[in-house]
């Protein structure tokens, strides 16, 4: 059992801390509230998420960077939604999603729901479990960008 | 390299602490319900990239962001009693049911009160006590909780309901038709306000308690609907003699009709009518019908009886808008 545990970590640790000096990944997390101000025009403001409750709209920003000295190849950035979290939209981005705990992926309009009855149904952003943004080109060397995605609070 | 030294057996403890505890945090937001992510949980979200950059598939996590989920104040009152209840004038420990239903995602106490002085109704039910239903839905002093202001103030979970009782007294002068409106108000203790006031650190958990869309208190009304009737008898009399003549004179009889009629949009119970046979005449034997219907003299199974000196009917129950007609006869002595 020992050998077992050291191994794995052995595999796990070494890869986090080679990465963390070539490929960053940071994670924000943002409140998304909407302000009407006198004259009734709508505001959308993001702010720190000092106080949460269920119904918020969050906003989950993902910045990424390559600072090391290779071009990133089959670069692949997967969220894991949180299971108090349910997926709203993406922005533009166009995620692949999967409904089934990161087993399978597609465009969310794409995917269906299997039904007691043997039918299945459209996939609904409640549905979704994972996001995951696989880029066609390698990230070169100094490149950074930004990805998001919207959920609300269950 | 810099930070993960590998090897020796006093690091393995340590890594393997910190996953499992990172997998409790996955766990904790699954207990969302219908209100929501019960407040003091976290919402935790880590994201990860896998690249190639020449050596091989390389996966790197980002940074973990801990949400503390506060509690949201919200609650409904809604009335239990699917249409007005019936009252009587001066009548007292009549009962209005509502349920009180926690909205939001965290344990809180409610305090209740009542208005019944808001207008929009005929008169204001003079509201006696409140009582928490002991579960079964139904109203008994025995066994239900008077509810006393700050001693015992409801605690539901989120998405608990709890019944509760208004006992009020109809006030003597209201008459048939009047309606009586009584509001039940519950309101978090935490704290009540304009949707989005918070109470810094006061949430179940540790977090904030913020006043949702309820603004934290919750009021619905019922209305009691005073049911009365009122009894009016008409009586009248028609005299018939040998001679053919409508004169009272020896030997004439007197066919009295009674007619009682009863109004409003309740029921009298117990109605009887009893009538004394007048002095210098003589009752007629059987001769009392009730609603054309012959009547025997005695005390049995129908309706009517003559003791003697009176005659005497007796009607039950009879609801408003009936009338029942009594009729007798007697001679002049």
């Amino acid at each position: 059992m020992r050998t077992v545990l050291f191994l794995f970590l052995a595999a796990l640790l070494p890869g986090q801390a080679l990465a963390a000096n070539q490929v960053a990944l940071a994670n924000d997390v943002f409140v998304e509230r909407i302000s009407t101000d006198a004259q009734g025009k709508q505001r959308i403001l993001l702010e720190e998420p000092k106080v949460v409750v269920p119904g918020d709209r969050l906003v989950f920003v993902l910045n990424y960077r390559n600072a090391g000295a290779q071009p990133a190849d089959k670069f692949v950035i997967t969220n894991p939604l949180p299971a108090a979290v349910r997926f709203a939209d993406a922005g533009e981005t166009r995620p692949l999603v999967s409904i089934d705990g990161g087993r399978s992926w597609g465009q969310l309009d794409q995917l269906t729901v299997a039904l007691n009855d043997g039918t299945r149904r459209a996939a609904q952003p409640d549905d979704v479990t994972h996001i995951r943004w696989a880029f066609q080109k390698p990230i070169p060397v100094g490149g950074s960008g930004k990805l998001m995605f919207r959920g609300v609070v269950k | 390299m810099m930070n993960a030294p590998v090897g020796g057996a006093k690091h393995q403890l340590l890594p393997s602490c910190s996953i499992l505890a990172l997998l409790a945090a996955f766990a904790l937001p699954m207990q969302a319900q219908a209100a929501g992510t019960r407040a003091g949980s976290t919402i935790s979200n880590t994201a990860s990239a896998s690249f190639d950059t020449g050596g091989g598939s390389t996966t790197i996590n980002s940074n973990q962001v801990d949400l503390l989920v506060d509690e949201l104040l919200d609650v409904t009152v809604d009335s239990s009693n699917p249409a007005d209840v019936p009252t009587t004038p001066g009548a007292t420990a009549q009962v209005l049911t509502f349920s009180v239903t926690n909205n939001g995602n965290g344990v809180e106490n409610f305090v209740l009160s009542t208005i019944a002085n808001a207008g929009g109704d005929n008169y204001d039910p003079v509201v006696t006590q409140i009582y928490i239903d002991n579960g079964d839905g139904v109203f008994d002093a025995g066994t239900d909780t008077l509810y006393t202001p700050g001693a015992n103030d409801p605690q539901l979970d989120p998405d608990e309901s709890v019944t509760i009782f208004v006992v009020a007294t109809t006030p003597g002068g209201v008459v048939d038709g009047n309606r009586g409106i009584v509001s039940l108000v519950a309101a978090a203790v935490t704290g009540t306000g304009d949707p989005g006031d918070s109470f810094a650190g006061q949430g179940e958990g540790g977090g904030d308690a913020v006043v949702g869309s309820t603004g934290a208190d919750g009021t619905d009304a019922g209305a009691f609907i005073v049911s009365a009737a009122t009894v009016t008898l008409v009586k009248s009399a028609v005299v018939t003699n040998s001679l053919g003549t409508a004169d009272p004179i020896p030997g004439a009889t007197i066919t009295y009709t009674i007619v009682a009629t009863v109004a409003g949009s309740g029921s009298v119970s117990g109605l009887a009518i009893t009538d004394n046979i007048p002095g210098d005449t003589s009752y007629v034997a059987s001769s009392i019908t009730l609603g054309g219907v012959a009547q025997s003299d005695a005390v049995d199974a129908d309706a009517g009886d003559y003791n003697g000196t009176r005659i005497n009917v007796a009607l039950g129950t009879v609801a408003g808008g009936q009338t029942r007609t009594v009729t007798f006869r007697t001679t002049i002595d």
